[in-house]
């Protein structure tokens, strides 16, 4: 009997893990083929992409721990970017009468307003209508996708990628942290440190953090213990929305341009993230650090299986896959525990 | 493990109510609140998944290396290549047109970024584009 409990345990550790083996063994296979993988440029590579995709992923980790998700959060980036790239730019085609670039910190605020803005529509519309947050944000998906297609049809831009970002954009963004072993460490690694700073002290030390996490893990109980619970999601989805409109800004300079397909499909790598990264879709569990996790094993995982020269249309179903499989052992879990 | 092994019984069970209230009373929340599968179901399609999974992956690998293609733009055609990633693209014979003179590939069909075949390394499948000018 013994043996047999010993061997549950086994198998309930496999099973619960089972994602984290199949990417450790991924990695071990890319190193032994590849040994440059783990190489200095391969590892700032991967530090820096998963610098570029952690804001959205903690942006859409509250929406998750609130038992929605958000799928407006690449269209969200695309807008941002290319409003950044349109007013941060030496040849001005959106605005043709233009004459000077705009203010970095004007930007800035632009695009964090812009993002609060939509996360304010999701906010609102999930909270007072009630309505599933997939509904929400799917229309206003396709409301922003209108907007930058319209937004890039202005002056005589015509519909064009924009580009010839000015150096300030482009060395506030992407320019040297530091160096090491004559690898540069770009500045947005920083940014981005700093906003999961900022998530960690909102979710763990705030008073809107906590009720987040009450919203999330029992609505009625978090409203009869006199939490705003309206309120509550509303600020989620705004703080979702400005994490886009930040990692729009960033996103427009750290690729040098920016056009309608920008930031598509953003939110799946994020959704994906965060489901390996242990937040749940039980809604009120979820940690700072799980996300971080998420985002870097995605990060790790694709940017290995780019280095073996795997197709990149393959990577989708991948991807795919490992949602799914982080959604079926996140629900073992669950019911395990039960 | 201790309290795990009191509860065990109920999720055990094939025929499992869903939604079905938990050990303090309070109903099955979130995007779970309406899961239907046993405990033992579940760990088999996770095993599924899991496998196919790594079967993805593997195939990926099994047929790795990246396309790269050679569009001459009018001219003769060029035979495409398979590279890896990090690796230069091998200079293929230089197409010929009529009425123009060949002066290298492109990554963009306007030829205005060149390829430099001995520096310039393949990330990912693509396209070069031949460029021509009057002679």
């Amino acid at each position: 009997m013994a043996e047999k409990e010993k061997m549950k345990k086994i198998g309930d550790i496999l099973l619960n893990n089972a994602m984290y083996i199949i990417i450790a063994l991924a990695v071990v296979y890319i190193t032994i083929m590849r040994p440059k993988f783990l190489g200095l440029s391969s590892i700032v590579n991967v530090l820096s992409l998963t610098a570029a995709k952690l804001p959205i992923a903690l942006g859409i980790g509250g929406c998750i721990v609130l038992t929605g998700t958000d799928i407006s959060a690449g269209r969200v980036v695309g807008l941002t970017a290319c409003i950044s790239a349109s007013l941060l730019t030496t040849t001005f085609k959106v605005f043709p009468n233009m004459t000077s670039p705009a203010a970095l910190p004007l930007v800035l605020l632009l695009v964090i307003g812009v993002g609060a803005a939509v996360g304010f529509v999701n906010g609102f519309s999930v909270a007072k209508f009630k309505l599933h947050p997939f509904i929400v944000t799917l229309s206003t998906q396709l409301i922003v996708y209108g907007i930058i297609l319209i937004y890039l049809m202005n002056g005589v831009n015509n519909g064009q990628t924009l580009s010839g970002l000015t150096d300030g954009y482009r060395s506030f963004v992407t320019g040297a942290l530091f160096t090491i072993g004559g690898v540069a460490v770009p500045k947005y690694v920083l940014y981005a440190v700093l906003l999961t700073a900022l998530m960690w002290v909102i979710w763990n030390k705030t008073t809107f953090g906590k009720n987040m996490f009450a919203v999330g893990s029992n609505e009625e109980a978090a409203n009869v213990s006199g939490v705003n619970v309206s309120r509550t999601i509303i600020m989620v989805f705004m703080l979702a929305g400005i994490m886009y409109g930040l990692t729009g800004f960033l996103d427009s300079a750290r690729i040098a341009s920016a056009n309608a397909n920008t930031g598509l499909n953003y939110e799946c790598d994020a959704i994906a993230a965060c489901v390996i990264g242990g937040v749940s879709f039980v809604g009120g569990i979820g940690r700072i650090s799980g996300i971080v996790v998420g985002v870097l094993l995605l990060q790790i995982i694709f940017a290995g299986l780019t280095f073996l020269a795997v197709d990149p249309n393959l990577l989708y179903i991948i991807k795919g896959l490992i949602i799914l499989t982080a959604c079926a052992i996140d629900m073992r879990k669950y019911l395990v525990r039960k | 493990m201790a309290e795990n092994e009191t509860k065990e019984s109920v999720p055990e069970r094939k025929t499992q109510k869903p939604a079905a209230p938990d050990a303090v009373g309070r109903p099955l929340r979130g995007l779970y609140g309406k899961v239907n599968i046993s405990v033992k179901t579940l760990n088999i399609v996770i095993i599924v998944l899991a496998s196919a999974l790594i079967l993805s992956m593997a195939f990926g690998i099994a047929n790795r290396g990246f396309v790269v293609e050679f569009d001459s733009l009018g001219g003769t055609a060029v035979e495409s290549q398979k590279r890896m990633y990090d690796e230069l693209v091998e200079e293929p014979k230089a197409p010929t047109r009529e009425g123009y003179v060949f002066d290298g590939w492109y990554l963009d069909r306007e030829t205005i970024r060149p390829w430099n075949m001995e520096t310039d390394v393949v990330t990912g499948p693509m396209t070069l584009y031949a460029g021509w000018r009057a002679p």
